[in-house]
């Protein structure tokens, strides 16, 4: 039995061919990252549904729980001032813990396409470097680089790049190997089934040894770590970062 | 169908990616934050009416409470002072009493003296006429002569002196 691990499914190909990013490919990470974006908003969409001040709904309690949970994480984290990145914060976690679970139901994952990770880890790169420059002047931002001695000045360079090449490949790298373990465990079940219903003689023992049987439950119990405690921690350790890194960067 | 490799870098699914996290982000602040927050500030400021109001109230009822204990206080103070004039005018009078009686007694005394020596007197003039008739009689008879008068009423008044003297 032979296993392939691929990369996202490239759904067609459109005509538009730009110089440096080539030929735009409607992949399968696009599509389904929509189907996130879908699933978040209609989430909060659902969950703010009639609000009330007064005698409020389960449903409401929830908004308003993971409310202030971004809050308090964000502005606890980084300070009053930083209040403005709650939305981007909240944002990231949710788009990513979705996405690192749309896998459970037999999506392919978002976030095991490198891309959607060096996206995020860049886009939060960027907003490190403003905060950097806004504290520091870009003077002071470029001089920081030849600290402590300008001898050290490659190796600052080096550090500041694996920032977000770190961030996007620590995610990555999680999530991907959860995908290519239970890839794996499929495919070891099915064979392993197939050789268990085999050893029932005659017709039926051939026709239950194309069942996959052992498929059905076990992968569960690794699935609550590889999917579940992966792609919830990863996407709290991805948004702890940027804000940690955002929150040093304003420190100067 | 044609798949991408498993560890690569596409540049539109890197660029789409940044755009849906932009976009995620405002989808999220316009539904989730947006209206969570309008809601909970509008349930901070009836919290914050509710206070007002309760400060509000305690602070009328300090103040009645304030106002019932001047008036218990004002009314105490009458109270005491009219006890207080009550017993005042109560010794004054009885006082008074005591005095005018005292006085009255006196003079009732004073009135009984004066009436005892005004009788004694009278009592002892009309002896000294008498004594005087009975002496004159006694002389007349005794010397069976008329004397002067004058004389005669001297001698009767130095013996009825006498007299006095030794009562």
């Amino acid at each position: 039995m032979e296993v392939d691990i691929t990369g996202a499914r490239i759904l067609f190909d459109t005509p538009i061919n730009l110089p440096i990013l080539g030929q735009l490919r409607i992949t399968e990470t696009m599509v389904i990252s929509w189907l996130v974006m879908l699933v978040v908003t209609g989430l909060c969409i659902w969950l703010t549904r009639n609000l009330k001040t007064e005698n409020i709904s389960k449903r409401q309690a929830v908004a308003e729980m993971l409310v202030e949970m971004a809050n308090k994480f964000v502005v606890g984290n980084m300070g009053e001032k930083f209040r403005y990145f709650v939305p981007f914060v909240a944002a990231l976690f949710a788009t990513s813990m979705v996405s690192n679970l749309i896998g459970l139901v037999g999506l392919r994952s978002p976030t095991a396409d490198l891309s959607t990770e060096m996206a995020w880890a860049i886009t939060v790169f960027v907003l490190i470097t403003a905060q950097k420059i806004k504290t520091n002047g870009l003077g002071g931002y470029l001089k920081d680089f030849t600290t402590p001695i300008p001898l050290l000045t490659p190796f600052n360079i080096l550090g500041e790049v694996a920032t977000p090449i770190g961030m996007a490949f620590r995610h990555f790298g999680n999530i991907l190997s959860g995908l290519v373990i239970n890839t794996l465990l499929y495919a070891a079940l099915a064979v392993a089934s197939s050789a268990l219903l085999g050893l029932i003689p005659g017709a039926v023992g051939a026709v239950l040894s194309q069942i996959p049987i052992l498929d059905v439950g076990i992968p569960a119990i690794l699935s609550v770590y590889f999917d579940w405690v992966s792609g919830v921690l990863q996407a709290y350790i991805f948004c702890m970062l940027t804000v940690m890194f955002i929150a040093n960067a304003a420190e100067g | 169908m044609s798949v991408q490799e498993l560890v690569s870098f596409a540049p539109w699914n890197f660029i789409a990616q940044i755009c849906n996290l932009l976009i995620q982000m405002y989808l999220i602040k316009r539904f989730l934050f947006k209206p969570v927050n309008a809601m909970l500030e509008k349930r901070q400021a009836m919290a914050d009416a509710e206070i007002q109001d309760a400060i509000k109230a305690k602070d009328e009822a300090q103040a009645m409470k304030a106002e019932y204990e001047q008036n218990m206080k004002e009314a105490r103070d009458k109270a005491n002072e009219i006890m207080t004039t009550a017993q005042k005018t109560a010794t004054a009078q009885s006082e008074e009493m005591i005095k005018e009686a005292t006085q009255q007694a006196a003079a009732i005394k004073a009135k009984a003296e004066s009436d005892i020596v005004q009788e004694r007197r009278k009592a002892v003039n009309e002896i000294k006429d008498e004594i005087g008739g009975m002496a004159m009689e006694i002389a007349g008879k005794v010397i069976e002569r008329e004397i002067n008068e004058a004389d005669h009423t001297k001698l009767i008044d130095d013996f009825i002196a006498n007299v006095g003297e030794v009562s």
